[in-house]
């Protein structure tokens, strides 16, 4: 309790901690949405196989929903025992008494049959007793289950909050991960499901970022016989191809919408990283920071027209903010120590950063508001949190910690709360998180 | 009395090999009554007269993998062996041979009276080309870096500059990158765990940079010196305290 206090009295000492509640800056709601997500049941009849993918199916949607940070759940054990299997056998009072007082009730059901599996799905409006969602899924492989359980959560979360997000169900998290003797780019579904390594070079990869069409990663590596770090673009269905730099360096790149790819490197005559950025056609990178000191880790903001970056030019490594061509340079970030790691918020607002306190060795997650300075710590206790990444929504945060004992990759939501171990099998870091296709936006 | 005899036969047999093998280009018949006749010191006369023998090599010097040709011609012998694979030849001739050493070929020649030898030397040169200097210097320092000749240069936190005692290392890592010119070699920077991954593969590039820039100020040719960043990836002490970061946040060198 005492220490507690001490620490409190630091943070407050050094004008760092912020009285705010982060809730009620990034959630402004005025009362959460009531949710009820009953299991769903067999359609016909009850064969192992159908039994087998609606385990999965209630427990990935359950968990989808959860995440999504949208809505109250009241645990299953208020639920009215009668199963539910189409919209006839909803008994609405039953989900309006007080311990439950739902909402939204959604629910269906899951047939697995020898050539094909159904899933029907229902969301219904339990004040006036409206469907606001019916859906039929036909699959030929009940290995998608996974995915119609994403697809639905996520149309849940668009039409219940009224197209402030379109989910995060379905999407997908690159990152780094050591297995072996190689640390490769990988790629996974945002839950830790369905990993796939992308690269296969022998070497050290790291740092991979999604195009904006999620077509494309790019990363840098060091390859076992090639003593220089490369930048590569990989087709994340295909090969990778290298892009030429000026030197040895080359570290930490990021794509614009637009296709154009930030990224820190030097010239050969240059002592110090700075920012180049390769136009979208591609051909030669420009340089636009050349002040001394490392200049690294660009961020775009979601317009392009601003990069977020680390440079130490006046001392430790601090969060600044440029335009796109160098001009009205400012520092975003004043508390000395040492930052890393800037993600701009898909809706501009926010920087996130890590953050290691002077003389500590431990880095924290950290929100800084761009218009106002103001700083939020997300994280706090046992290891070392560092590369967040946002979710394409802007509502969820991915990182690694070593909490757990190894470095692996954690989801939260963007308070700090509901936070999810997704990777447990080697060291995993540096975890970026798909942008939404703006072509496939649901709704459009 | 039997052993000094025994030992007189040794040394008598070693001064003639080294007189054997002293004479390069003009070889002399070594063929010596006394020593043939060793064997019955107190007998009668020879029969018949002593063999005598001379051996030429040429060229006497040659590359390995090149050949030589060995001619010999003889007096009174009724067996002629060479050594060294040889065998049994004719009274006179040429063989051609291509020893991978340096070798000295002995001829016999012998009859009922007697022995005589002569022996040819051919030295064996390494091929003098480029390829193999390049090797042997890199072979050389990587031993230098094994035995801890050429030793690693350590930073403070956060710091790519080079203290005094940085300098003294790498001016003494200098003196053995100067004696094999031959060997490239790499630069490697190198961050403890604390900073992040994205600066501390800058900053390990700046150690790097300045380690290398320093030793091209020594006067080491800057295309000799590869510099490459690794980070916080290749830690030389697992641990998060002082005593291990304090090792992992260095500059240090690997032969290419």
């Amino acid at each position: 309790m005492k220490a507690k206090f001490l620490i409190l009295l630091i943070l407050l000492g050094s004008g760092f901690l912020q009285a705010q509640d982060p809730d009620a800056v990034i959630f402004p709601k005025p009362t959460p949405t009531r949710l009820a997500v009953a299991d769903f049941t067999p359609k016909t009849s009850s064969t192992p196989d159908t039994q087998t993918a609606l385990n999965v199916f209630n427990q990935v949607l359950l968990d989808d929903l959860k995440f999504s940070a949208f809505f109250e759940l009241p645990s299953k054990s208020f639920y009215p025992l009668k199963p539910l299997r189409t919209p006839q056998d909803v008994i609405f009072e039953n989900w309006q008494v007080p311990t439950l007082d739902i909402d939204f009730l959604a629910f269906g059901s899951v047939q697995v049959d020898a050539t094909v599996t159904v899933v029907e799905a229902y969301v219904y409006d339990v004040k006036t007793r409206q469907q606001v969602i019916g859906k039929r899924y036909t699959i030929g492989d009940t290995t998608l289950i996974r995915r119609v359980a994403h697809e639905f959560a996520d149309q849940v979360v668009y039409e219940l909050s009224a197209g402030a997000s379109q989910g995060v169900a379905k999407s997908r998290i690159a990152f780094s991960s050591l297995k072996g003797d190689s640390k490769e780019i990988w790629v996974m579904d945002y839950d830790g499901a369905n990993g796939r390594q992308i690269s296969f070079n022998g070497g050290i990869n790291k740092f991979p970022e999604w195009s904006a069409d999620n077509q494309m990663l790019v990363y840098v590596a060091k390859l076992p016989t090639v003593n220089r770090w490369q930048l590569f673009l990989h087709e994340v269905d295909g090969r990778p191809t290298e892009i030429e730099v000026t030197s040895s360096y080359v570290s930490s790149p990021a794509f614009a919408r637009d296709g154009r790819v930030a990224f820190s490197s030097r010239t050969q005559s240059s002592r110090e990283a700075d920012i180049f950025i390769r136009p979208a056609g591609g051909g030669p990178a420009r340089n636009i920071t050349n002040a001394r000191g490392i200049d690294t880790s660009p961020s775009w903001s979601p317009t392009g027209a601003q990069i977020a970056f680390i440079s130490d030019r006046t001392g430790g490594p601090q969060v600044w903010v440029m335009d796109a061509d160098g001009s009205n340079l400012r520092q975003l970030v004043t508390e000395g120590g040492h930052c890393d790691s800037p993600d701009w918020s898909p809706d501009g607002r926010f920087v996130l950063y890590s953050w290691q306190a002077p003389r500590q060795w431990k880095h924290d997650i950290y929100l800084a508001e761009v218009a106002t300075g103001k700083l939020f710590q997300l994280t706090s206790g046992f290891g070392t949190n560092e590369s967040p990444h946002w979710s394409p929504d802007g509502r969820h945060i991915a990182f690694q910690s070593t909490r757990t004992g190894t470095k692996q990759i954690f989801i939260m939501n963007a308070d700090g709360r509901n936070l999810k171990q997704v990777t447990t099998y080697g060291i995993n870091e540096s975890p970026a998180w798909a942008p939404y296709v703006e072509a496939n936006r649901l709704g459009q | 009395m039997k052993r000094s005899l025994y030992a007189l036969l040794v040394l008598l047999i070693a001064v003639t090999l080294m007189i054997g093998a002293g004479c390069k280009k003009k070889s002399t018949p070594i063929a010596r009554a006394p020593v043939a006749s060793t064997d019955e010191p107190s007998g009668p006369p020879p029969a018949v007269a002593s063999p005598t023998v001379e051996l030429n090599a040429a060229p006497t010097t040659i590359k390995r993998g090149e050949e030589s040709k060995l001619s010999w011609k003889s007096t009174n012998a009724d067996s002629i062996v060479i050594d060294n694979g040889v065998g049994n030849v004719a009274t006179q001739g040429t063989v051609t041979v291509a020893p991978l050493e340096s070798t000295t070929f002995t001829v016999t020649a012998s009859n009922s009276g007697g022995q005589a030898k002569a022996s040819a030397r051919i030295t064996v040169v390494r091929d003098e080309g480029p390829v193999e200097i390049i090797e042997t210097d890199v072979q050389a320092l990587q031993k230098a870096i094994d035995e801890g000749l050429v030793n690693p240069v350590y930073f403070a936190y956060d710091s790519a500059e080079l203290s005094a005692e940085a300098k003294e290392i790498l001016e003494e890592n200098s003196k053995w990158f100067r004696r094999y010119p031959g060997a490239r070699i790499i630069v490697e920077g190198h961050c403890d765990e604390r900073g992040s991954e994205e600066y501390n593969l800058a900053l390990g590039d700046r150690r790097s940079q300045s380690a290398r820039d320093y030793l091209i100020q020594l006067g080491i040719p800057g295309d000799r010196l590869e510099g490459i960043s690794y980070g916080e990836e290749r830690p030389f002490v697992q641990g998060s305290n002082e005593s291990a970061w304090s090792k992992n946040r260095r500059a240090h060198f690997v032969v290419r």
